[in-house]
């Protein structure tokens, strides 16, 4: 289904602020795999979606998705088969237009847009019923600016957007992680029975061991740009968020083993 | 009276200045200097074409196509060749100084003997009144000429005015106005932010254009430094027309931007008569743009209360 093949990005190459943001990752996801990313803070892992969405084009490697290959293809043509909610809720929609706009727009992910009316009665029909069934009380609001809402019902909406037409893959780049903890839980459920329903191909990338545990068939760990652990299977159904947070604890403390050593070693041979 | 249906017919032939600055600078939130090109450029073609007995409705169309033309190339200059954009209009601003010299020939050509739309409208309106050359109007005598200018720039504009509106209402429209409102949402719904900034900045400077091809035949000529100032003189127009509507619903700012550019001329003409300096004018202009753009800001801040040191 996604098949990423040795992805490298360097950013600012040759300069002082060159990052080896992606190290060689490779990952093959099965159709209706839902897959979970977590990792340290500059360990790559929102570098990785970005690479798959097309914010920027990779250095090497190869991506195909559904059969094709999409290394070179721009975001706006990736968007065709990929859906996406970003990490802060203002990114998603489209602030002064109305929810039904915004919806309106998102029916049309990666189709010709020409001359014929944005919105007409059985397209505002249809966006009413399926708003309803965020369990929000949107549905009565839906000509009201979206830039009136909170960050947890504009981050719903978002999703309702990104998987209005059915995408090949859903992108999910720690999209609850500027919520309040309530609104987190709301659309985290959400989330959930949307990917259910519709055996949507996810990748999502999280902070929250909880999340990672309870939600997914696979956890990916990655470190400095490169895929660290991948727990499938059986061991992917044994693993708790203790046991995640015990390997996060391991690349720390190796971390903070080596620059420990290298002063040392200055200390006692320079 | 005349006076004022004089300006009141320029206010709405410059209403599409305004529509066309409102387009880039408030729904794009491009600051688009083509504009002073792309009147005069509009003026050019469509007074060439006159002069060389071209219909007058095809000559209308050029000069709007030609507008388009020179709009989509500031859009590819800072698109494709990420050329800053405030630099992109200076360039083909610049570019179409030369360009329209040339069209011209010179630099002023007179259309005082072509059939012009606004002959034509003139023509319309005697053989409607039988031949009676005045009007009366609420005790006034109205040049019947005057009168049909006014009414046939009324029913131009409110025509484009209309086709905007239903523009934005399509697919197409929709995602234009997402594109200045979120570029990172429309991308990710599949949409080209570069395409549709090159079309809506051609559409822009294709009703600038058409502004100044309507202008050119309303006053009898077109001249090579007519365009000067007027990214200025529609931003205020757009200004004018928020502070007048004061909702962000873009029905009622196409509303508020014709509006705005016909008070405003109409706040021209009677500063003028009272004996403004003309020399003073695109002063003026500048000055009330930076107090337009600035007050809503001082305003607010105004309005916050500081807060007060803590008596230690």
């Amino acid at each position: 289904m996604l098949d990423l093949d040795q992805i490298l990005k360097t950013f600012n190459p040759g300069t002082p602020n060159e990052v080896r943001a992606l190290r060689g990752v490779s990952l093959r996801l099965e159709r209706g795999l839902f897959v979970i990313i977590i990792g340290t803070n500059g360990s790559g892992k929102s570098t990785l979606l970005n690479a798959v969405a097309g914010t920027f084009l990779v250095d090497t490697g190869r991506i195909a998705l559904a059969g094709q290959d999409i290394t070179r293809w721009s975001e706006h043509q990736r968007a065709r088969l990929v859906g996406r909610v970003f990490q802060n809720p203002f990114s998603g929609t489209a602030p002064t237009m109305s929810i039904a706009e915004n919806l309106s727009m998102a029916a049309l992910r990666g189709r010709p847009r020409g001359l014929g009316w944005a919105l007409n009665a059985r397209l505002k029909g249809e966006i009413r019923d399926r708003i309803r069934t965020l369990n929000m009380g949107l549905e009565d609001r839906v000509d009201n600016a979206i830039g009136s809402l909170s960050g947890g019902q504009r981050q719903a909406l978002t999703l309702l957007m990104a998987t209005w037409l059915k995408p090949e893959l859903l992108l999910l780049d720690e999209h609850t992680a500027a919520l309040d903890p309530k609104s987190a839980d709301q659309v985290i459920r959400l989330t959930h029975e949307i990917i259910q329903k519709d055996r949507l191909t996810t990748l999502m990338v999280t902070h929250s061991m909880q999340q990672a545990v309870n939600l997914g068939d696979r956890i990916v760990m990655m470190h400095r740009g490169q895929v660290l652990h991948d727990l499938q299977g059986a061991e992917r159904a044994r693993v708790r968020p203790e046991d995640l947070l015990a390997r996060f604890d391991q690349v720390r403390r190796r971390e903070q083993l080596d620059p420990a050593v290298a002063e040392l070693l200055q200390r006692s041979y320079v | 009276m005349s006076l004022l249906i004089g300006a009141s017919t320029i206010g709405l032939i410059l209403a599409l200045l305004a529509l066309g600055v409102y387009l880039s600078f408030r729904i794009f939130n491009f600051p688009d200097i083509t504009v002073d090109g792309s009147l005069t450029f509009g003026a050019a073609v469509t007074a060439i074409l006159l002069v060389r007995h071209v219909h007058p409705v095809l000559a209308t169309l050029a000069g709007f196509g030609a507008g388009f033309v020179a709009g989509a190339l500031t859009g590819i200059l800072h698109t494709k060749f990420r050329i800053h954009g405030l630099l992109s209009g200076i360039l083909v601003m610049t570019a179409l100084y030369s360009v329209n010299l040339h069209v011209m020939g010179k630099s002023n050509l007179p259309l005082l003997n072509e059939k012009t739309l606004a002959t034509a409208a003139e023509h319309l309106a005697v053989r409607l009144r039988g031949g009676e050359q005045d009007v009366g109007i609420l005790g006034w005598s109205v040049g019947l000429r005057d009168l049909s200018m006014l009414l046939g720039a009324m029913g131009l504009v409110g025509a484009v005015g209309g086709i905007l509106y239903a523009f934005f209402c399509t697919d197409l429209g929709t995602a234009m106005r997402a594109t200045g409102d979120n570029p990172q949402m429309i991308r990710a719904l599949g949409v080209s932010v570069d395409f549709v900034l090159i079309l809506g900045l051609a559409l822009s400077n294709g009703l600038v254009a058409l502004a100044g091809s309507l202008l050119a035949q309303y006053q009898g000529f077109a001249d090579v430094q007519m365009g000067i100032g007027m990214v200025v003189w529609g931003l205020a127009s757009v200004i004018i027309g928020e502070a007048l509507v004061g909702t962000q619903r873009f029905g009622f700012l196409i509303t508020g931007a014709v509006m705005g550019s016909v008070l405003f001329r109409l706040l021209v003409a009677i500063a003028l008569r009272w004996g403004l300096n003309p020399n003073d004018l695109k002063l003026i202009t500048a000055v009330f743009v930076f107090v337009a753009l600035v007050a809503p800001n001082l305003v607010r801040r105004l309005r916050t209360p500081v807060p007060k040191p803590n008596p230690a």
